[in-house]
């Protein structure tokens, strides 16, 4: 799905200005890195293209569908569609490695013989099949955010939004999870992923959008993360 | 297939992980239905009894002579609220007032009569007790009539407590629904705030607001209708022994029988308490995931 900004600015009441003027088009299959100080507008960003954010101006198209106005049936059905990582991972405790990577194709209504394919395929290719009737707090913190990347591409989205999703991880398990999402890129989604992580916007050369204080600074094909001192 | 599972999992589980609060709803919302199923039975016992006892009711129109007794008759069955209106000859009132005196202790007192001195009469039943007034007076107006005699403080109380008992079965009606509603909605309400993250996550990976609301609205019905279909037996127990110990001291007051009029009531208690438990939860979670999904 191509994803389309058109002036798009957002302003928190009563006067925060969280994006500002936004002009963007990233078209399907594409990996790219949003970059930035913190507060710069990067998880306002991700969360307009999820709805969870409405912008004040502009509009914003992902796919066939424009989010300016667009029922709540219709926000389900787009949802579907995009898998997101949270930086925190956002697992449910009471739930199993399992269960919570099966939760997704149950809450979309799949049959239960192809929710216990689907997740143990996508267990397996996570390296979690092992681990799979553990808790969240009985894992690390890499292995957490391998349930969360499960869960975020079990249903095989086109879009995958990832929030810092190296962000509470020691390098080589931020590298371990990188090699991740690369292959679900690999694959055809397309890949937006906000990152602190200069090393692996260094090492795994993608394009790169630089944001600062709501606006997008600069947009590099295959950009790194911090040029002469610059974003 | 897969959404109906998780629908009935996910419903089970709400229920058995608040046990205490799920426990606690069932015996309210078990309260009130008795509540609601006890003023129910009420009205209808009051109706009955209202019912049976108008039948019973009648005008008595005493007549000047005989002589125009079989003319006046169709004129007083024609009158409105009649149901049916009889002539007692004198020698009919006679033979009456002597079975009654001859059923008490004083029979003597009728063989000193030699004349007969009763009038002749029409005995006339209205529909309702609040009419016998209105008959009564219409009567009075019919020429030939020379007095008209009635219990004017039953018909009068009769109607008073008729009227009384629906206001006051309405009103309970009222306040107990609305608290069984407030109850479940509440309880929904916190199974909600309890699944607050999940119903998030739900909501972002494509669920819809009907898949997130289906198992609180299964725990709803549930709740309520096992609280209403242990009020009904509760009911059903109650109601034989509280009508037993009534007749005992009020023999001649006629009851519904329990049988059939506690198993319609039970059908339509746990009816009730499955639809206030259905719209109670759809609004709990309505509520909720509207704001949920309603963006910043």
């Amino acid at each position: 799905m191509d994803i389309r900004f058109s002036g798009v600015s957002k302003i928190f009441y009563p006067d925060i200005t969280a994006l500002e003027d936004v002009y963007l088009e990233i078209p399907k299959g594409e990996f790219v890195y949003l970059v930035g100080p913190t507060g710069s507008g990067k998880t306002t960003l991700l969360r307009c293209i999820t709805r969870e954010v409405a912008p004040t101006r502009g509009q914003i198209t992902v796919g066939s569908f424009s989010l300016r106005k667009i029922s709540r049936v219709d926000l389900s059905i787009f949802r579907r569609d995009i898998g997101i990582i949270f930086q925190d991972f956002c697992l449910l405790p009471h739930l199993n490695v399992f269960e919570n990577v099966a939760f997704v194709l149950e809450v979309l209504g799949a049959p239960p013989r192809e929710v216990k394919e689907r997740t143990g395929e996508i267990l397996d290719q996570v390296n979690l099949w092992r681990r799979r009737f553990l808790y969240p707090p009985q894992l690390s913190g890499g292995e957490q955010q391998r349930v969360a990347v499960a869960r975020a591409i079990v249903n095989a989205p086109s879009v995958l939004l990832a929030d810092e999703p190296t962000g509470n991880l020691d390098l080589h398990t931020a590298e371990e999870i990188m090699q991740l999402i690369i292959s679900i890129n690999a694959l055809g989604t397309t890949v937006i992923m906000a990152t602190h992580n200069q090393y692996l916007v260094d090492a795994y050369r993608q394009r790169v959008i630089g944001i600062r204080s709501g606006r997008v600074v600069r947009d590099e094909k295959r950009g790194r993360y911090n040029l002469d001192g610059e974003l | 297939m897969g959404s109906f599972k998780y629908t009935f999992r996910d419903a089970a589980r709400l229920i058995v992980r608040h046990w205490g609060l799920s426990l606690l709803t069932i015996l309210t919302s078990m309260a009130v239905f008795y509540l609601i199923g006890a003023s129910v039975l009420l009205v209808l016992n009051a109706r009955h009894i209202v019912g049976v006892l108008e039948g019973e009711l009648s005008i008595q129109a005493y007549l000047a002579t005989e002589i125009s007794a079989d003319i006046l008759l169709p004129r007083v069955r024609a009158l409105p609220h009649v149901t049916k209106a009889d002539l007692v000859t004198k020698d009919e009132a006679l033979k009456r007032l002597r079975d009654r005196v001859l059923d008490s202790r004083i029979p003597d007192i009728v063989t000193l009569l030699d004349d007969n001195p009763l009038p002749p009469s029409f005995e006339v039943w209205v529909d309702r007790a609040d009419n016998v007034e209105s008959v009564a007076n219409d009567l009075r107006a019919i020429s030939g009539v020379s007095e008209v005699v009635y219990a004017v403080e039953v018909a009068q109380k009769l109607a008073k407590f008729s009227s009384f008992a629906g206001k006051f079965s309405l009103a309970i009606l009222i306040v107990a629904i609305t608290a069984s509603a407030v109850v479940l909605f509440n309880t929904i309400r916190i199974a909600v705030y309890s699944k607050e993250e999940e119903i998030g996550i739900m909501l972002m990976v494509g669920a819809t607001p009907t898949f997130v609301a289906m198992p609180f609205v299964i725990q709803g019905i549930i709740l309520g209708g096992l609280g209403s279909l242990g009020a009904s037996v509760f009911l059903a127990l109650s109601y034989n022994a509280i009508t037993e110990s009534i007749k005992e001291l009020l023999p001649f007051l006629p009851f519904l029988e329990r049988g059939v009029v506690v198993m319609q009531l039970g059908v339509i208690l746990v009816g009730a308490g499955g639809t206030v438990s259905l719209i109670a939860s759809l609004v709990a979670v309505e509520t909720f995931t509207k704001r949920a999904m309603k963006p910043l």
